[in-house]
């Protein structure tokens, strides 16, 4: 009787044992499958580790710095590039229509007057928060001329629903032209 | 019995150093992804280099727009009223009610005694305290345009703007709720036109919730509502911060024009 049961408990012990190594081996390739899905996206997709952090006081955007009215939109620099500035605030992005050239390195810098927004440029990966305090940087290049609609995606009040603005994508000699007259460029009304 | 258990918790227990050290290898393999291997990997000069990726990738503060052409400066002067909910409180800057109702008598012949007048001028009694010194400083600084107001604001101080704004905010209001009830509440005000970049009135000024610095609208005069309305559509008036009410009257159609001014001065 008690050999038997010696001789069962071994065989419990040792498939507990199987087990566990099973259960571990799982584990360990489960975590391991996660962090090589944050190395591929973060390599080969927009997905981006913690982002590019800069403040800025939000309260006095509009008395100086580069947030002040008149040079939000789109600057053209000495590299070629494009500076794209824009302010979100309850409850429209200003400016309300962005113009930017098609193949042509952008780069937005975003920031809040007030509080939390998001924006979402449509059939692109541009998607960022836009905080008060803080200023979003980030590059992009437009393939294709074109629309785009670019809402507020974090809700900021009660008139959110109607905080939207416009990317209008032209070709690069479009552009240059448009840029020959005016020191930042728009495309309000 | 259990004296012959091996401890769990030991570097002898094969169990224990062999899930424990995987873990930590997993941990700092992770660490080296995130902090270094990821940020190297982004196109921008602040994330290249050892440190530069830690810190980068940690969060620290930094300029991250490296050359730009110089900010464009203004043409016309715009608000530089810096607008914070205490900018009008403590007891050193706020304002005195009494030495406001006496500095308040160069206004009475356009605002009438108490605030309220029947001149098309808009009435400041009970007016946000806030918005009547933003204003005021605008005048001041030409960010606001007025034949009327720029002489009348010439020689105040900052200590005079608080003072004016704490004795207008201190008036009682006139009845409006029984005038506005008289009309019911138009799309324009309650719901805006999200379709066409137009958040409700009520959002900012009222009815809904209450934006610093945003005026209170009720009652004020039909045809002083409805010309700063197609002053802003028209950019004649550019005191809003960053176009934000700009960026709203042009977008209105004459009719929302004045459905939204007929409600606010709860008239027809």
């Amino acid at each position: 009787m008690a050999e038997t049961f010696s001789a069962k408990s071994n065989d419990t012990a040792a498939l507990a044992a199987r087990l566990e190594k099973r259960w571990a081996f799982m584990m360990v390739s489960i975590m391991a499958l996660l962090v090589g899905v944050m190395i591929f996206t973060g390599l080969h997709w927009a997905m981006m580790p913690p982002s590019r952090v800069e403040t800025i006081n939000p309260s006095t955007l509009h008395v100086s710095g580069e947030f002040v009215e008149s040079n939000l939109g789109s600057a053209v620099e000495a590299d070629g590039s494009i500076t794209v500035r824009i302010i979100g605030q309850q409850y429209s992005f200003t400016p309300q229509c962005i113009v930017v050239p098609a193949k042509t390195p952008i780069t937005f810098r975003v920031t809040s007057a007030d509080v939390i927004h998001g924006m979402l440029i449509t059939g692109t990966n541009i998607n960022s928060m836009v905080e008060p305090g803080y200023i979003s940087t980030f590059k992009t290049e437009f393939e294709q001329t074109g629309d785009h609609l670019m809402p507020c995606h974090e809700y900021c009040g009660v008139g959110h629903e109607a905080m939207w603005a416009n990317v209008r994508v032209v070709d690069k000699d479009a552009f240059s032209k448009m840029a020959a007259k005016a020191g930042r460029l728009t495309c309000d009304l | 019995m259990n004296d012959h258990r091996p401890r769990l918790i030991s570097l002898r227990n094969p169990w224990f150093t062999a899930s424990a050290g995987a873990v930590l290898i997993l941990f700092l393999f992770t660490v080296f992804v995130g902090f270094v291997w990821l940020p190297s990997a982004q196109n921008d000069a602040l994330f290249k280099g050892l440190l530069n990726a830690i810190c980068s990738a940690a969060g620290v503060p930094r300029a991250w727009l490296s050359e730009a052409s110089p900010p464009v400066q203004p043409k016309a002067p715009v608000s530089s009223v810096v607008l914070t909910p205490d900018m009008l409180g403590g007891p050193s800057s706020g304002g005195s009610v009494g030495r406001g109702a006496t500095l308040a008598l160069r206004c009475t012949m356009c605002h009438g005694a108490r605030g309220v007048s029947a001149a098309n001028t808009p009435n400041l009694a009970g007016q946000y305290e806030a918005s009547i010194y933003k204003e005021l400083r605008d005048f001041q600084s030409g960010a606001r345009t007025s034949a009327v107001m720029a002489p009348m604001v010439v020689g105040l101080g900052d200590q005079d703007l608080r003072d004016l704004s704490a004795y207008y905010a201190s008036l009682p209001r006139g009845d409006v709720s029984a005038a506005q009830q008289a009309h019911a509440m138009p799309n324009i005000v309650a719901t805006g036109s999200p379709m066409r970049n137009i958040a409700p009135c009520g959002s900012c000024h009222g009815d809904m919730a209450i934006k610093l610095g945003a005026p209170w609208l009720g009652p004020q005069p039909h045809d002083y509502l409805k010309s700063q309305l197609e002053a802003f559509a028209n950019d004649r008036r550019h005191n809003d911060i960053s176009a934000q009410m700009r960026n709203i009257a042009r977008n209105m159609t004459a009719d929302e024009i004045n459905a939204s001014a007929s409600y606010y001065a709860g008239s027809k």
